[in-house]
Formats: structure tokens, sequence, C-alpha cells
């Protein structure tokens, strides 16, 4: 294959795993725990673009059989797509994760919550949608060509589309991360929630932002991933939370260049396994991400600990 | 008339640990109140307990007559009640500038803060002169500068202060504490919570000390100061 196609490969399934692992790493800023929950979110965001572009539900599960009146254009449906992401994850922080701070329990507990959370969404999918694969056609990106040339080569659209909205988005994040008033807000209760509350700082806000962001990055990571090659099943979340994880491990926990570069590079490094050794991308990708923590627990772009003053 | 800030039998536990017992404690408007005592005696836990940071387990403290009951730490910032806390915990990642314009998270009024940003620095210069540097990059002095300034940022009626002194150099304490003065003659309420006697006795109106979560001495700031036994046996302090 060309150098610049498992270039372009590379780089959209990373930028992916950087939105997914960009997820994680709000809603770890804030709370100091991992969001099991998060895949299955992904996964509905993938579902839910799948109906919103107007695809009829399989003959399996209890909607059996069930379109919308509407089928809207793709990116129509993309950001709607990515809201209801996001209303599932503040119900998942509502029901998981606030229940336990309220009550002061210990923030470990929330594992087992969003996890159980989680499966609890994946299962609703397989009930109303049952367990067989979707696809969302390319058609619905309208008039434009599978693929185009670029520098000699063949990029295929979608693509070169998940790499564009992938990049915008993390681009858009980390300005509103550094310059408004509630990306500031949200990085001062990441750093320090006591002393937030201290300045007037509403940290339950500030959390609830945190899980409908991540939820909304995610939606739309599933929507593109539906897109670009297809929703396989109420489980296709999984597989992309697991690697998810392994880049927020590897870029830095809470380090939001670090969930983008961690995504790049293990994007990149599965892009370029060759085909005949694609059933071993998981065992390149794992074994980076050890041979990193080894030379570099804290990551790549992790800071050590702030300093205690 | 109705004080600033009343604690009425206070008490505060930690689990089987009792850190206040029914303390009775009351700041009037301007007046600037200093909280002594040994570690552990419970001087941080009053301070915290008014920023509701912890429950009370009976008792109640009133602000401005209202019990402050259920309501929520930033809800209290909002209230009038700035609290610089112990270990200054300025934003170790954020610029000097930052952490003083999320001081007035609160507020929307652009110009009332740019006021009160050119009168932090006026009233510390070094902040003036580190403002683009990390804050965790300042020194133990600077950051308590810092932490206080941010606490004026939201342009509080009763400041919190826990042991500002806390880890600086004498020349330091100085500084610190002739800013906090200076505050103080323009009119600021302030609850002064300290280890450092001495230094709070000089500039406050009167002095509280606190013994196992109860008050076991109060008066004037100047006959405490005067009274040199009560140094020895209360304070520890042997200057």
């Amino acid at each position: 294959m060309d150098l610049l196609q498992i270039l372009v490969n590379g780089l959209s399934v990373g930028t992916v795993y950087g939105l997914f692992a960009l997820g994680y790493t709000l809603v770890f800023s804030v709370l100091g725990v991992i969001n099991f929950a998060h895949g299955a979110v992904f996964t509905l965001g993938a579902y839910f673009t799948y109906l919103l572009i107007g695809g009829a539900v399989g003959a399996n599960g209890l909607l059996a059989g069930f379109q919308l009146p509407v089928a809207l254009p793709f990116w129509g449906a993309l950001p709607l797509a990515g809201l209801g992401a996001a209303l599932v994850a503040l119900l998942v922080e509502r029901v998981a994760f606030r229940p336990l701070r309220r009550r002061r329990a210990d923030p470990l507990l929330a594992l087992i919550t969003s996890l159980g959370a989680g499966v609890i969404l994946v299962n609703l999918i397989q009930l109303l949608v049952g367990a067989e694969s979707y696809a969302i056609p390319t058609s619905v990106l309208g008039g434009l060509p599978a693929s185009f040339p670029l520098l000699g080569a063949r990029v295929r659209t979608v693509q070169a589309l998940l790499l564009g909205i992938a990049l915008l988005l993390l681009a858009l994040l980390s300005l509103w991360l550094e310059g408004s008033r509630n990306g500031k807000g949200l990085q001062a209760v990441a750093e320090d929630p006591e002393t937030a509350q201290l300045l007037g700082i509403d940290s339950t806000a500030m959390v609830r932002l945190a899980f409908g962001l991540s939820g909304f990055l995610a939606g739309v990571a599933g929507g593109l991933v539906g897109l670009s090659v297809s929703i396989a099943g109420p489980y296709f979340g999984i597989g992309y939370g697991l690697k998810g994880l392994a880049v927020l491990v590897l870029g830095g926990l809470g380090s939001v260049p670090g969930a983008v570069l961690g995504g790049l590079i293990v994007g990149l490094a599965e892009a370029f396994v060759p085909a005949d050794w694609s059933g071993y991308k998981d065992a390149v990708s794992y074994g980076f991400l050890f041979l990193v923590l080894l030379l570099r627990p804290q990551g790549l772009l992790g800071r050590p600990l702030p300093t205690k003053v | 008339m109705t004080p600033l800030l009343e604690l009425r039998r206070l008490t505060v536990r930690y689990g089987a640990l009792t850190a206040l017992r029914g303390l009775d404690l009351q700041v009037q408007q301007g007046e600037l109140v200093t909280l002594l005592g040994a570690n552990g005696a419970g001087k941080s836990t009053t301070l915290r307990a008014i920023s509701r940071l912890v429950d009370a387990a009976a008792g109640q403290v009133l602000w401005r007559g209202a019990d402050l009951a259920g309501v929520r730490t930033h809800r209290t910032v909002r209230l009038g009640i700035g609290h610089c806390p112990e270990g200054r915990r300025v934003l170790a990642r954020q610029t000097v500038a930052t952490n003083l314009e999320l001081g007035a998270w609160l507020r929307r009024d652009r110009a009332g803060i740019a006021a009160d940003l050119q009168r932090c620095y006026g009233l510390f210069p070094r902040l003036a002169e580190r403002r683009r540097q990390l804050a965790g990059n300042l020194s133990g002095g600077e950051q308590q500068m810092l932490a206080i300034a941010r606490a004026l940022m939201g342009r509080p009626s009763l400041l919190l202060l826990d042991e500002p002194s806390l880890g600086l150099a004498p020349k330091l304490v100085a500084e610190v504490m002739t800013a906090l003065a200076a505050l103080h003659r323009e009119g600021l309420s302030m609850l002064l919570v300290e280890q450092n006697a001495t230094a709070a006795l000089e500039i406050a109106d009167r002095g509280v000390v606190l013994e196992a979560g109860s008050i076991s001495l109060e008066g004037r700031a100047e006959s405490l100061l005067a009274d040199a036994g009560l140094r020895a046996s209360y304070l520890g302090d042997t200057s």
C-alpha cells in the first residue's frame, strides 16, 4: 500500500482514538477516575447517527423495523448524535457517579458503577435493536466522490473527513480549555476541587460539563467510525474503549495534548502493520504501550506530580 | 447590631474525633479577630466550617444573622466570604494572572475586576512582576501573597486567612502582616488563624485562643499581647 494512504489511515484512526481518550481525560481530570461507560456512549453515538440518517432497525430487537420519520443529512445527524450521547453521559454521571460523590465514597467505587452503567447501556442496545451490524452508507455524504487523488496517491474521502473533523474538534476543545471562562474553571476543578470551590466555582456544574463534553466527543467519534467502518453490533465500542484507555495511559493521564498524541501514535503504529499481519494490530499497540510505560511511567506528556508546597 | 459572622455552640466532628466543641465566636463588621492556639486546637476546622467545607455536627454558623446550614461552599463566596486556605493552595499549573482572574470567578464587572487587579498588584508588587509566571514556580512568600490577592479578587466582606505566615521568613511575615493591616484599615473584616501569635495580635483588634476545640481565653489584642504568661502557657510562644 502507498505510504500516504497508510499515513492517512493511521492518522484518521488515531484521531478517533484521540477523541476517545480525550473523553476519558476530561472526566479523569475532574474526578480522578476512569468512566468505564465511555465505550457504551461511543457505541450509542454510532447508533444515534445511523437512526438519524433514516436507517431502519433490523428484524431483531424490540424496535424491529423501526425507522425515524425523518432522514437527516450526515452533517446534521452527526452533531445531533453527539448531543444525544452527551445526554446519555450526563445520565451516567447522575446515576453512577453523583450518588457516590454525595456520600463522599471512595472515588474508585465509580469504576464499578460506571462499568455497570456501560454494561446496562450495551445490553439495552441489544434488547432494542438486536445484535446485528449496521452500516452507514457513504452515500449520505451526498455527491462527494468515494476517493480523491492527493500527491499521486488515492485517499478515501471518508477517512480524510474523519481526520478533518476529529482534528477540528480537538483544536476547538484545546482553545476552549485554555481560553474560555468555563475552560479555566474546569482546569481549576481538575487541579484542586476544594480550592476551586473556595473561589466560587460550582464543582458539580464543572463535573457535569466534563461529562457532557466527553459524551459529545464520544458520540461524534462513534458516528464517524460507523461511517468509515461500520457498526459491528452493540459491543463494538468495547475494543475502542480499551484502545482509548491504552492511548490515555500512553499519552499521560489527564493530559489533553497527550491524549491526542497518544491516539495518533497508536493509530499510526497499527496502520504500519502489514495487511497479512493485521490480526496482530492489538499486539503492536499494547506492546508499544508496555514499552512506553517501562521507560516513562507517567506517559509521554504526563506531568510529574504537581509541586506540593 | 447583627454581627457579620456569628458561631453559636458550633460543634464539628471527624468520625470519633471532636474538633470543635460548642464554639461561640463573633466577628463584627470591620473587625480583625485572630484565632490562636496550638496545632489541632480546631482553628482550621473553624474556618472550614464557616466555608461549609465541613458540616456542623451541632450548633450554627450565622452569616449576617442567617444560618449557613445546607449552603454549598461555592455559594458562600457569593455571600461575601473569602477563604484563603491553609497551605496557600495556589493553582500551580496556572499563571499568576489566571489565578487572580479565577479569584474573580463570580464577578461580571470587568472595570471593577481590572481596578481590583491593579489594587492587588499595588499591594503586592512582586505579583505584578511575575504575572506571566506559573504560580507553581513562585517562592513560598510569593504564593502566599498570591493566595491573599486571589481571595481579595472576589471582593469579600469577610476574609478568612488560614496561617498566612506559615513557612515564611520573618521579613516576609512582616510584609504579609503589613498588607493585612492595610486591608483592615480600609475596613475589611478578617478572621485570621495564626500560630505566630505575636505577629497576629499586633495587627488584630481581638484575640481568641482555642484549646482542644473550645475557647480557653479571649480578649483585646493589646491585653493579650501584654500578657507574657499567656504566651508561655497558651501560645507556646517563646519570643
